[in-house]
């Protein structure tokens, strides 16, 4: 700050009071990776249609999970925030193993429950959840969605057949975008 | 239940980030959520979030000093044209010389036309053959349409060609996919006196996008020292349209133009009149994953009426071919061809004249790049050159070498060596003073092209996810810079336009960039420069060493870019530019600040302050030909639908 007068310097130095006053959040510890996944799982919902008893009325709200090691930090929290389907509320919740993710709507299975996919899939059998996962082998295991990352981008895996088992209807605009991944494709 | 969500269309067709060239260098910045809200599944799937491991398609943009505006940054930082975006590109010097002229250059050797910056828009050079530097008046567009501006500083004449001597400026815009649905934006303030702007894209046929767009704006009066109105506002009309085609996967086709209108005030009571069109057609195709062609054509046409001064009516042919392949494994080759024609017209007046008043030159290039990798993924050379026909110098060879290493994925050291030309323009062999003989100034038949030699040593870390920190030095010498040397010394005058002047230059550019948080960001940065040029011996120069180079020695930047909520953004930042010695010029301190807020999704409102801390205040020139940039403040509102 040598170059600057004394009058610039009260003047960086008030700058810099209020933009520190402002905020106090601690660093984000996310890579982009994750901050632009985070963008595509909260517009997922806007290309799939739930059956009316996936939800209690039509105030209650849409439920993103994230099972296991949240990988998103605040992202995900900042990204539904004020977001609204018609009348209902975006909100994400946090799941460990065993507890009950039948409620939510859309589910994120981290890579903390590897292992654990099929479980998690077939106890949700019945529900209309859409799932979505990161791992190889995640849409053949009966998972719905799956974030590959391909030649550094982030493309979509789909499984129409697991959509269908739950009642879950996904716009042909999202499955344009997507590679479709069938039984008999293996 | 149907659950389209409401905001959905301006999602898909809104503002995005696109730092692709930054985010192929592994870690990429963190996006802030308000940004990646803006964006579209498609855009969020265009990103790379990893490091590939082929090798960047861009060796040269990562391994330089280059810094890259995005689309979103621009939105936040309130500004209202290109040169004011400008200055969110520390490695810029950027000057407001009056209400509707700007210098801008990097590396030094600013002027009112800052011959050194070759200015791409979309692939289009704005760089005027006739007067040598950019009409910034006259290069806009809709911002909302800006994809990103890339700032090169240093040479990038290997691939751009003569005139990339300080640095390139290459601006693109959004591809009509993404700007579907319709926008319009009006604002009104006090130096911004009224803008307003509507834009809206749709789709022809399946997979072929367009858009339309139309702006107009009025901007008041630059100020004389003592407070006076200099009689300098001005408006311009602009329209345009932009035709995207996704041919296959693999083929896409581009087809866009705009024209313009304007009417500036200058000293006297008679206006410059501005207008121009362009077209341009681009076709690429990806051969394989690292092998693509592309072929573009492109007309433009300015014309400019300057009463008591001339009238300028240039059109401009261009045709570019470029093809990208691997060779083997360890190498990956980029070459080229172009040609120009540019019809220059001048109609003339009494108090100065371009002889002959009508000329055709032509262009001829072409380059051969290679990127050699000498140690996978760790060690990476580019040789190339660029050799180019023209009609004043005949060929030009400007080669360049740049080596990167990469100890491991956060780090990059770079080290370049590159020779540049700036071949001359009509201003420099054509321009007499007054329009007939006796003449007081001639134009110089032996100008000859400036060439640059430059050394440059950079490196760039990513300390973590949310810092990475950029330096950049450079060592630079020219030879050949214009000059204007006296006939029959020791009289002043007549003088005659020559290249008399050596030149050196260094500094250093640093930057910082901390996402401290998710919802708050901050940029720093800070430009060492120090430029000098002395006369060739038995050289007379009276070109007046000071003129050539108004420079100030150093610049710091600090931005702020803060969402209070996901509603509510705030936005400020501080420049301190240090005093421009051989202008009596002062440094100055100047802060801009914004406020936005979206009351719901399809309508944001901001208010912008710009200029803040002095009610005037001077960027530019020497004390008698000065002008004051006044503060400003405004009001925008934004309807996307």
């Amino acid at each position: 700050m040598a170059v600057l007068k004394p009058r610039s310097r009260h003047l960086w130095f008030a700058w810099l009071l209020v933009v520190a006053v402002l905020s106090a959040a601690p660093p984000a510890k996310i890579s982009p990776e994750y901050a632009y996944k985070a963008g595509l799982l909260s517009k997922l919902d806007q290309f799939v249609e739930w059956p009316a008893r996936a939800f209690r009325d039509a105030q209650s709200p849409l439920v993103i999970g994230v099972l296991g090691e949240d990988p998103f930090d605040s992202y995900l929290d900042e990204l539904v925030l004020g977001e609204k389907i018609g009348e209902r509320s975006i909100i994400v919740r946090r799941f460990r193993q065993g507890d009950d993710v039948a409620d939510c709507h859309i589910l994120f299975i981290s890579r903390s429950e590897a292992g654990q996919f099929e479980k998690i899939i077939s106890a949700l059998a019945g529900h209309s959840v859409l799932t979505v996962g990161e791992d190889d082998g995640f849409e053949h295991a009966g998972g719905i969605v799956r974030f590959a990352v391909e030649g550094g981008k982030i493309r979509l895996r789909i499984n129409p057949d697991a959509a269908k088992a739950a009642d879950l209807t996904i716009s042909s605009k999202l499955l344009r975008l997507a590679t479709l991944v069938t039984k008999e494709k293996g | 239940m149907p659950s389209t969500r409401k905001f959905s269309a301006p999602a898909l067709t809104a503002l995005l980030i696109s730092a692709a060239a930054l985010q192929a260098q592994s870690l990429g910045p963190l996006p802030t959520p308000s940004a990646l809200k803006m964006m579209s599944v498609e855009q969020l799937m265009d990103i790379e979030v990893t490091s590939v491991s082929k090798r960047p398609e861009k060796l040269s943009e990562v391994a330089s000093a280059i810094q890259v505006i995005t689309a979103d940054e621009i939105r936040r930082s309130g500004a209202t044209s290109i040169p004011e975006a400008l200055r969110l590109a520390s490695n810029l010097e950027v000057a407001q010389i009056d209400s509707r002229q700007w210098a801008i250059s990097a590396r030094g050797f600013n002027n009112v036309f800052a011959d050194k910056m070759l200015v791409l828009i979309d692939g289009r050079s704005v760089y005027t053959p006739l007067y040598a530097g950019v009409y910034w008046d006259v290069q806009d567009t809709m911002l909302e349409d800006l994809d990103r501006i890339e700032v090169i500083s240093g040479p990038g004449a290997t691939q751009w060609g003569a005139n990339a001597v300080n640095g390139v400026i290459n601006i693109t815009t959004k591809s009509a996919k993404d700007t579907q649905g319709s926008l319009v934006t009006t604002g009104v303030g006090s130096q911004l006196r009224s803008t307003a702007a509507a834009r809206y894209g749709g789709e022809l046929a399946p997979g072929v996008f367009y858009r339309v767009y139309a702006k107009y704006f009025d901007r008041g009066d630059s100020v004389r020292p003592n407070g006076n109105k200099s009689n300098d506002s001005w408006r311009v009309g602009q329209v345009g349209f932009r035709v995207d085609w996704d041919r296959t996967s693999a083929d896409q086709i581009t087809l866009q133009g705009d024209g313009y209108d304007g009417t500036e005030g200058q000293v006297g009571p008679d206006t410059i009149r501005a207008n121009g069109a362009n077209l341009l057609g681009r076709w690429t195709r990806q051969l394989a994953e690292n092998s693509d062609l592309k072929v573009q054509l492109y007309y433009d046409r300015t014309h400019r009426r300057i009463p008591g001064s001339f009238t300028q009516n240039i059109d401009t042919y261009d045709l570019d071919f470029q093809h990208h392949r691997p060779l083997g494994a360890a190498h990956d080759l980029v070459w080229g061809l172009g040609y120009r024609l540019v019809n220059d017209g001048v109609v003339n007046t009494p108090t100065n004249a371009f002889l002959p008043p009508r000329v055709k030159h032509q262009w001829f290039s072409g380059f051969l790049q290679d990127e050699i990798a000498l140690a996978r993924d760790q060690l990476h050379l580019t040789v190339g050159t660029k050799v180019e026909r023209n009609d004043y110098t005949g060929f030009e060879l400007q080669p360049s070498a740049r080596l990167a290493w990469r100890p491991d994925k956060t780090q990059t050291v770079w080290s370049a060596l590159s020779r540049a030309v700036r071949t001359p323009s009509r201003i420099d062999r054509d321009l007499f003073s007054p329009a007939t003989p006796p003449y007081r100034i001639s134009g110089g038949k032996n100008v000859v092209s400036e060439t640059l030699l430059a050394a440059e040593l950079g490196y760039r870390v990513q300390i973590e996810p949310s810092l990475a920190l950029s330096l950049a030095t450079f060592y630079n010498s020219y030879d050949n810079l214009r000059s204007l040397e006296p006939l029959s010394p020791p009289l002043a005058f007549p003088v005659v336009a020559s290249s008399g002047l050596y030149g050196h230059s260094r500094g250093a550019e640093f930057s910082a960039d901390w996402r401290v948080s998710p919802r708050w960001k901050l940029h720093a940065g800070w430009n060492e420069l120090r430029v000098s040029s002395e006369p060739q011996t038995g050289t007379i120069d009276r070109s007046t060493r000071d003129s050539i180079a108004r420079d100030p020695n150093h610049q710091v930047f600090l931005r702020s870019s803060l969402n209070l909520s996901t509603r509510w953004d705030f936005d400020s930042d501080l420049r301190y530019i240090a005093p421009i010695g051989n202008q009596n010029l002062p440094g100055y301190t100047e802060a801009d600040l914004r406020f936005g807020w979206r009351p719901s999704a399809p309508w944001e409102l901001s208010l912008d302050a710009q200029n803040l801390l002095h009610a005037h205040h001077p960027e530019f020139n020497s004390p008698g030909s000065r002008r004051e940039i006044q503060r400003g403040v405004y009001g925008k509102a934004t309807w996307r639908f």
